[in-house]
């Protein structure tokens, strides 16, 4: 089943799918840590420590504990139908708007309410994509914008690890 | 099944298993909504919010089977779980306290990043021209 590009994207389906079925279907959200062999905390830690020497500012700020990054997953699931719709992330940023969203979401609120929220309450790259359905080519490219940046913030994973 | 918390109660115990599982860097935290549907009243429904470490936080049975024991699987006591009905009234003011309590558990995940946000912001104007 789909992960999401966007917040955005996942809270407007899951509201469409909730207005479909409203009695049957949940929402889930899991806050989670990845689970690791030895032999890849060793190699974090590793790279963690490379990091902290490299940018001595940094080591006095953040705390020098080896956690792994842990990843929030939400996820709208109608039973019925088997739909599910997922979105994940790994940016406290993200969470506070997240869950306004679900609030929302329980409340009942529609595509178009949950479009305009977005609009005034996203601080960073949900500005310019008004959820109006009449919209639809002019988000597609911001959310393939939101994919690329993704891949950037891979791409510094992968180099810190080495 | 244990009953229902008070939400504020429900509060107090996420906060605590939050920070629990982010000391620990290990385990999951599972949340869940749905309506409270009691087949009668035509209402908006309440909605029932589920909170539960899914037993993840139970130690591994592996480690255990060291000391000659063998547990065949963790048992089911040591799962938390709890639970609260938010009124449809009290929605806004539930969501707005669960947003801060999540916010300010989940310490594991990513903190903002001051220069990545200014990346973005470049990123963003340059989407808006192309638009």
């Amino acid at each position: 089943m789909p992960y999401l590009p966007t917040s955005q994207a996942f809270l407007e389906q899951s509201a469409q799918l909730l207005e479909a079925y409203p009695d049957t279907t949940r929402i889930t959200t899991k806050y989670h840590f990845p689970t690791e062999t030895p032999g890849a905390r060793a190699k974090r830690s590793k790279s963690q420590a490379k990091k902290a020497a490299s940018t001595t500012s940094e080591t006095t700020t953040t705390q020098t504990t080896s956690a792994p990054v842990a990843s929030l997953t939400l996820k709208t699931y109608n039973p019925t139908t088997g739909i599910v719709l997922q979105y994940q992330t790994n940016k406290i940023a993200e969470v506070s708007r997240l869950i306004t969203g679900l609030g929302k979401l329980a409340s009942g609120a529609d595509v178009a309410s949950l479009g305009l929220s977005g609009a005034g309450g996203g601080d960073v790259e949900m500005v310019d994509a008004p959820a109006v359905v009449e919209v639809v080519p002019a988000s597609a490219p911001a959310a393939n914008a939101n994919a690329g940046q993704g891949g950037k913030g891979k791409k510094k994973g992968g180099k810190g690890k080495r | 099944m244990a009953p229902h918390l008070s939400n504020e109660e429900f509060f107090s115990s996420l906060t605590d298993l939050l920070s629990k599982t982010s000391q620990k860097a290990r385990g999951s935290v599972f949340l869940s909504q749905k309506p409270l549907i009691d087949g009668v009243s035509t209402a908006a429904p309440s909605i029932l919010v589920r909170a539960t470490d899914g037993n993840t936080n139970a130690p591994n049975p592996k480690s255990q089977s060291k000391d000659g024991k063998i547990t065949k699987k963790a048992s089911s006591k040591d799962k938390i779980k709890f639970s609260t009905v938010v009124k449809v009234d009290d929605l806004e003011a539930f969501y707005t306290r669960y947003a801060d309590v999540c916010k300010a558990g989940m310490t594991g995940l990513k903190k903002r990043d001051r220069s990545k946000r200014k990346a973005k912001g470049k990123g963003g104007a340059a989407k808006a021209t192309k638009a």
